[in-house]
């Protein structure tokens, strides 16, 4: 293939995609998935961070960044039974899941993960909601007794059971979070056919950008949340949750970078369709969007707040400005790899489109709809478990707004 | 009758209860012929095997079409399958019963379809493989009207039977092309 | 022939059902029955399917296309488009013209996947032409499938006799198939929301008749047929010293389906 292709120019004459490789089929759904599951999978980290290393900083987050997890946990499987031609038969995932398939460990891999994470915020939550039971009435009282498994007692020797049991979970939720979204990389990294997917770095940069969306989920929201509520931002744990979030987006970044350096330098015949991609479709969404303004930005942004002298107030709001740009930098990153990937044809001959539709059944509104559910269960579960340690019911039984 | 670790016992009997129902839904769900051959179901390779016929052989037109099959079997367009032109099989007999008409191409239809073929413009036809005409070159050097349609002087089924017949007549065929019968 | 004209006599209706699936065995003809008595026997096209019970452990089948014969009529692809129904859009087989110029650039279409042929010649082409020519294209039947590896639930499989096919009453329709096929052979059928392809027609192998595009194919650009029969064609084709090769061998798929006369430039 000569470089006339790249520059557009014959693009059309020389623009030949297989017949079957006009359609991208892995669609907005599937960009979110790998999303929604690295949220989860960072969060988790966030308050492995507290509960297992101990960082003593993070304390503030430590309850909410469980319940974040939690939430996008619950919609972690829409985007994928959105997808599914036969979401009725995705109950064969889990009777007959094909052991040589890399996609058919999810379904046990994610309920393992759920049992874990759900278990993991009972026992956190215990006391709290033993305390809430004795304050509510009906219904909820009732729900409360479920959640705390009909068990009243706080003793010392019940209290430090329940300790041993979390630092179990949170301990054993590491490297369940890393196999969780390791292993949504490798659904990627195992397609050959796919020359911008088929890397065994596609796990490790899966893995370091959901820590990197977790931990910037986390910022992002707890601040906002806390102005909206007119509370104090704890400063201290922005600032340690910003280290951790530029030191984890460092070596993110680095192996994305690596990886495009990689092929661009061994120049295979795969290097032609991977530099006509990403200067070529890419070019916007990922040279301008993702490196230029959502890694870069955020990259020095960081770095000057870490590293320099910057007042409490001022590093708040930057790094929330960061966290933004790097959940968004995730998101992009997705839709790069995701779509990306598709938009190559096998015939190593020409490029597909795609534009998702506003409507359509995997369209932007069930996305919308879709990113939007979390948040709104985050709220829900609020309403049960308070997420804050300053207003748990034995302070201040009242804020359970 | 509580004590500090109620609740943990419960959660490992739910645990437990919900491994058990998980392993006996798995029990009762997986189709009775999955693993016959392999991590699928067996019995879906005899349902691919039983998938209803649409297309035939030619042989399946010969019983009522006896004398285009004929023309057709012993003439230069042996190899094309009835049922390219007029349609497959299925969409006129079903279980031994007529069931609808299958079309048969008239004038200008007749001549894309040739030209399908037969287009010399198109380079990649191998010349041992398919003679190639080029149009109306083809019609001026035959010395006829540039609107003729090719079924004017070849058979459709047999391409050269009337050309070969004519030059028989004219004493122009010689050897083996004679015995030919032109065809 | 005699029980068989008894059986017609007996019950009508089931032994159509009976012709139909393929499953009167000892049969030599496959047999179609007729307004009144009559009944067509349309004989095989592979020989030695029929008149014995079929052992799928046993059976070698391959595909090969001849490059250097290929027309572009497209007629596989209507009979392929014709027998399974494919929505438009979406290719079992295709039909893909190649053309090179003396600067070594390749210029590749597949107008309609070749359904309506190749009826005008490309005009875009700035340089001279070296080299023009088809490549037919269709399911590779690898010997180590991609897409029976990623399937999740185990509804694409490889049977004993080495066809690749999809269970579609249990595909989920996740198109993770779709991905990995290297070449691109696997579509999702809108109609069905499961995974398709090219089966090398198998409920035609199965009844001795040759795969519907095999049996269209004018030009004899397409080949099948049986491994085990050193007489068949295929076998005599791949025994010679032709230049024999698959598609894309750096995936190590193994191919069961061979291109003669493969040119470089073809993916």
């Amino acid at each position: 293939m000569t470089e006339a292709v790249h520059t557009g120019m014959a693009a059309n004459i020389l623009n030949y995609v297989f017949p079957n490789d006009l359609h991208v089929h892995w669609s907005l759904m599937i960009v979110l998935y790998p999303y929604i599951t690295g949220i989860i999978a960072g969060a988790f980290i966030v308050s492995s961070l507290y509960h297992v290393f101990k960082v003593q900083d993070l304390k503030p987050v430590s309850r909410y960044s469980l319940l974040f997890a939690l939430a996008f946990l619950a919609c972690a499987t829409w985007p994928l039974l959105n997808h599914l031609g036969h979401p009725e038969r995705n109950w064969e995932m889990l009777i007959t899941p094909n052991p040589t398939s890399a996609m058919a460990g999810f379904g046990y891999i994610y309920s393992l993960y759920a049992i874990l994470l759900i278990f993991e915020v009972l026992f956190i939550y215990r006391p709290t909601m033993v305390a809430l039971k004795a304050q509510s009435t009906g219904k909820l009282k009732t729900l409360y007794n479920i959640l705390t498994f009909g068990s009243e007692d706080l003793s010392p020797r019940s209290i430090a059971l329940d300790k041993k049991i979390i630092a179990f979970l949170a301990a054993v939720g590491i490297p369940m979070a890393c196999i969780l979204h390791g292993y949504v990389g490798f659904i990627f990294g195992a397609v050959k056919a796919r020359p911008l997917w088929s890397s065994p770095l596609m796990p490790v940069i899966f893995l370091l950008s959901a820590s990197v969306s977790g931990i910037a989920g986390v910022i992002f929201s707890y601040v906002l949340i806390q102005k909206y509520k007119g509370r104090p931002v704890d400063s201290k744990c922005v600032i340690t949750l910003s280290k951790f979030l530029w030191g984890a987006f460092i070596i993110c970044f680095t192996f994305e970078m690596l990886e495009i350096f990689q092929h661009s330098y061994l120049k295979t015949h795969h290097w032609d369709m991977i530099h006509g991609l990403l200067w070529g479709p890419l070019k916007t969404s990922f040279w301008r969007m993702q490196v230029g303004i959502c890694s870069l930005i955020p990259l020095f942004l960081l770095g000057i707040l870490i590293i320099f002298k910057v007042r409490e107030k001022a590093f708040v709001f930057f790094a929330t400005i960061a966290s933004g740009l790097l959940l968004l930098q995730v998101l992009l990153m997705r839709w790069n790899v995701v779509i990306g990937g598709q938009l190559m044809s096998r015939s190593s001959r020409g490029f597909t489109t795609f534009h998702p539709a506003f409507f359509e059944k995997e369209g932007i509104l069930p996305a919308i709809l879709i990113m939007a559910a979390p948040l709104v269960i985050l709220w829900l579960l609020g309403k049960i478990m308070p997420m804050w340690e300053d207003n748990q019911p034995s302070t201040e039984p009242t804020t359970r707004t | 009758m509580q004590s500090y670790n109620t609740h943990v016992k419960r959660i490992v009997l739910l645990l437990a209860i919900m491994a058990l129902v998980g392993y006996g839904a798995k029990k009762v769900l997986t189709p009775s012929t999955f693993g016959e051959y392999g991590h699928y179901r067996g019995a879906a390779i005899e349902k691919e095997a039983n998938r209803p016929l649409k297309h035939m052989t030619n042989y399946s037109c010969k019983s009522c079409h006896a004398f285009e099959w004929e023309i057709h079997e012993y003439g230069k367009h042996k190899t094309i399958s009835c049922e390219f032109c007029h349609g497959p099989y299925a969409n006129h007999v079903k279980d031994g019963k007529y069931v609808g008409r299958l079309p048969v191409k008239k004038g200008l239809e007749i001549k894309t379809l040739c030209i399908r073929c037969h287009n010399k413009e198109i380079k990649a036809r191998p010349k041992d493989v398919i003679k190639t005409i080029k149009m109306p070159d083809h019609l001026k050097s035959q010395h006829v009207r540039e609107d003729h349609i090719c079924n004017q002087c070849h058979h459709v089924h047999a391409p050269l039977r009337y050309i070969n017949r004519a030059k028989k007549v004219l004493g122009l065929l010689t050897g083996k092309e004679a015995g030919n019968e032109g065809r | 022939m005699k029980d068989v004209k008894a059986a017609i006599n007996k019950d009508r209706r089931e032994f159509v059902k009976k012709v139909l699936r393929g499953s009167i065995a000892g049969s030599l003809f496959l047999v179609l029955p007729m307004g009144g008595e009559g009944s067509i026997q349309i004989p095989e096209q592979i020989p030695g399917i029929r008149g014995k019970e079929y052992d799928m452990s046993k059976q070698r089948f391959a595909f090969i296309v001849d490059i250097t014969r290929c027309i572009g009529c497209g007629s596989c692809c209507v009979a392929d488009k014709r027998e399974y129904d494919v929505p438009d859009g979406h290719y079992r087989t295709w039909v893909e013209r190649y053309i090179k110029d003396f600067d070594d650039n390749v210029y590749v279409d597949c107008p309609n996947g070749g359904l309506d042929g190749y009826q005008k010649p490309r005009t875009d082409i700035p340089g001279k032409i070296r080299d023009t020519f088809f490549v037919p294209k269709l399911c590779n039947m690898c010997e180590r499938p991609s897409c029976v590896q990623v399937c999740p639930v185990g509804a694409t499989f490889k049977t004993p006799d080495g066809f690749v096919l999809i269970d579609k009453d249990y595909c989920v329709g996740c198109a993770y198939c779709i991905q990995a096929c290297p070449y691109s052979a696997r579509f999702l059928n809108p109609k069905t929301k499961t995974a398709d392809k090219c089966t090398w027609c198998y409920h035609r192998v199965r009844k001795g008749l040759l795969p519907v595009c095999v049996h269209v194919c004018p030009a004899k650009a397409r080949k099948f047929g049986d491994l085990n029969d050193p007489e068949s064609e295929v076998s005599k084709i791949l025994a010679s010293p032709e230049v024999i090769t698959v598609l894309k061998p750096d995936m190590g798929n193994h191919p069961a389906l061979y291109y003669k006369g493969l040119r470089r430039e073809v993916v």
